[in-house]
């Protein structure tokens, strides 16, 4: 079996010293922004790309994971135990993780947080060691048709699943797409929807923008918002380990069921671990005996998003290895840094670059196991960076931003550019439009169009190609499946006005 | 909350006509070397302008009543506080570099936002951009704004 050989040569680049301190340092990282509120995995991501500038792109892509782990596991701290999810996707461990530490069992709620986290992760690796290979071999054989309806998929997902106004998604893709046209046409090299700025005709940059919306915007956010921290003690001792590891054999069914959902949603392009969250926490307590305990301080509402959101992260970067496609606009942003490596996204990735591609995978094994480690030992430090008053934090993520603004093309416009940004991204979150898609869209936009341009070309301008090739076929048909959902369900509840879709949060994920 | 839904749909449809005139000036039309340049930028402009009137459009329906205001009250206060700096520091990385634009930015915030003590003050607006420096500029190699003062200081140019 090749994948075993594979995974065990992963392991070996994982486990060299350097990668396995850039794990560590990467963790710790990602554990803290995690806790912080107001900083979230894509931003912290974002903020460290231009220090993996001159690291290698297998150290680089692990530093990167390492620190979207840490986050994972870094949100539930303050979601427990400040009753503020310090990321969108812990909304719904404080559910019942706050109930719990308020009843004086934080160190089980944090216990199980972790724990579920960490077997949603490893099962999640598991799938994905085995379903990455083949899939990517699937990707080999995509021409241009089959590769635009894979990008057309892609942006279906948010419309149909995403949750929300359908219009706004779908527009929020539009306008990510457009600004990715902006610069030199990527077939023709003419200049382009520069707008006669000549800073602009190098193209708008990615982490840029992604800076601005999530950063800035953030910030913003969470000054109006007034954050009030007043957290409760963190201990967490051998016995409370202990209890609640006995505690976890029932909990078996909700562990299965979680991390499946979790990964599958993970692998939609679009969504990610804060839906999956949700609608784990929402699946938990409709299969449970005693939905009415739910709320109040149940710890399988602290297991089912905690292990749903992990699985999912896992799962947002099969996609990208293998399709070359962001599951997540958290995995947008490390795709951004494929290219700044200097390495094409999609299936040639798993032929011609072993190293990076298992050395990540063997990684998510090491640095998942040293992360639950981690944040089991660690919570009273971690918990300690939430004293960090937020007149000094809020100006550090602004002097970080604009370093990792700055840093990806050395231009100052990029700065005004990510400022911009950031009011956009805050008007928008207020409005209820989307980021997601926009991120995600901008991520693709290039190879989008390349994709339609190419198949048009073959189709010597009829598009009839997309219709005439088998796989393609089925991804646009299961796009326009995804498109119509919305219509469906508005109509369907317009016949039955208590049948209330549920509507997740597809974002800032 | 509607009158800003109302602005922002308003916002994006006159963005759209902008992008669309901007793509029409390219070819759009099939060319030598299949779609023109401005193919893709036109059909997306297309679907942008109209999913913006789409909005507009139900934005305008929205129900009188009910509505929340854009802010809650007296939130404009530290929203102000926050962004006002925010456009600042970047004049300010702009003529002065980032480490010493961050210094005085970091200095102003924590003393007049966030009102901390003077140790605090004078230790993060300090500490931090020379810890920057530190990790730029002399053990990753990257190099940063870092305006004209810091430049002449450094390298006398």
């Amino acid at each position: 079996m090749s994948v075993f050989s594979d995974l065990l040569y992963g392991l070996g680049v994982a486990l060299t010293p350097v990668n396995m301190g850039v794990a560590v340092v990467g963790l710790v990282l990602g554990t803290a922004i995690g806790v912080l509120p107001g900083l979230g995995g894509t931003n912290g991501i974002a903020l460290l790309l231009p220090l993996t500038f001159t690291l290698k792109p297998t150290s680089a892509i692990i530093l990167l994971a390492s620190v979207y782990w840490g986050a994972i596991f870094g949100g539930a701290i303050t979601a427990i135990l400040f009753n503020i999810p310090g990321e969108p996707w812990s909304v719904a461990t404080t559910f019942d993780g706050y109930p719990l530490a308020k009843q004086g069992k934080p160190g089980i709620a944090l216990t199980a947080a972790f724990t579920s986290s960490f077997i949603g992760a490893l099962v999640s690796i598991v799938l994905f060691t085995f379903f990455a290979p083949p899939l990517a071999d699937l990707a080999l054989r995509f021409g241009p048709p089959e590769n635009f309806a894979v990008f057309l998929l892609a942006f279906a997902t948010f419309a149909g699943l995403g949750g929300g106004d359908p219009a706004k998604t779908i527009l929020m893709t539009l306008l990510g797409l457009l600004l990715a046209t902006v610069g030199f046409d990527i077939v023709t090299g003419q200049p382009r929807m520069h707008f006669g700025v000549v800073a602009l005709q190098g193209g708008i940059n990615f982490v840029v923008i992604a800076i601005g919306l999530f950063g800035l915007g953030e910030i913003l956010l969470t000054v109006e918002e007034g954050l009030r921290l007043e957290g409760i003690r963190a201990r967490l001792g051998f016995r409370d380990v202990w209890e609640t590891w006995r505690l976890f054999p029932r909990y078996v069914t909700t562990l299965v069921r979680a991390t499946i959902l979790g990964f599958w949603i993970g692998v939609l392009p679009g969504t990610g671990a804060t839906p999956a969250s949700f609608m784990s926490y929402g699946m938990a307590r409709q299969f449970s005996r005693h939905p009415e305990r739910f709320g109040k301080g149940e710890v399988e509402g602290v297991v089912a998003p905690e292990t749903a959101a992990h699985a999912a992260g896992i799962g947002a970067l099969l996609p990208m290895v293998t399709l070359g496609i962001p599951g997540s606009p958290t995995a947008a942003v490390m795709l951004a840094g494929f290219f700044i490596w200097g390495l094409n996204p999609g299936a040639l990735l798993f032929k011609e670059q072993r190293e990076f591609v298992w050395g990540l995978i063997g990684s998510m094994y090491t640095a998942n196991l040293i992360g639950v480690l981690l944040v089991l030992t660690l919570v009273p430090v971690f918990a300690a960076i939430n004293r960090i008053p937020f007149g000094i934090l809020a100006p550090l993520i602004v002097i970080f931003s604009s370093i990792g603004a700055y840093a990806t093309n050395n231009q100052i416009l990029d700065l005004w550019l990510m400022l911009g940004a950031g009011v956009a991204g805050y008007l928008f979150k207020k409005l209820d439009y989307p980021l997601a898609p926009l991120v995600v869209a901008l991520v693709l936009g290039d190879m989008t169009e390349q994709a339609l341009r190419q198949s048009l070309i073959m189709g010597q301008g009829s598009p009839a190609i997309f219709f005439t090739r088998p796989i393609a076929l089925l991804f646009i048909l299961a796009s326009v499946v995804l498109f119509l959902l919305p219509a469906y369900r508005a109509l369907r509840r317009g016949k039955n006005p208590g049948g209330q879709a549920a509507a997740g949060a597809a974002d800032r994920t | 909350m509607h009158r800003a839904g109302q602005a922002m749909a308003l916002a994006l449809v006159a963005s759209a006509i902008l992008l669309l005139r901007e793509a029409v000036r390219l070819p759009v039309a099939w060319t030598p070397t299949g779609p023109g340049a401005g193919f893709f930028p036109t059909v997306l402009a297309i679907g942008l302008a109209f999913n913006a009137i789409l909005i507009l459009l139900k934005s305008l329906q929205a129900a009188p009543g009910g509505d929340r205001p854009f802010l809650p009250p007296g939130a404009w206060k530290p929203l102000v506080a926050a962004f006002l700096p925010m456009v600042a520091v970047v004049a300010l990385i702009d003529y002065l570099g980032l480490y010493l634009g961050g210094a005085l930015y970091l200095a102003g915030y924590t003393l007049f936002v966030g009102r901390h003590r003077p140790v605090t003050i004078v230790l993060v607006s300090v500490l931090i951009p020379l810890g920057l420096f530190l990790i730029f500029e002399r053990w990753f190699l990257l190099l940063l704004p870092k305006g004209v003062i810091l430049e002449y200081l450094l390298y006398r140019r």
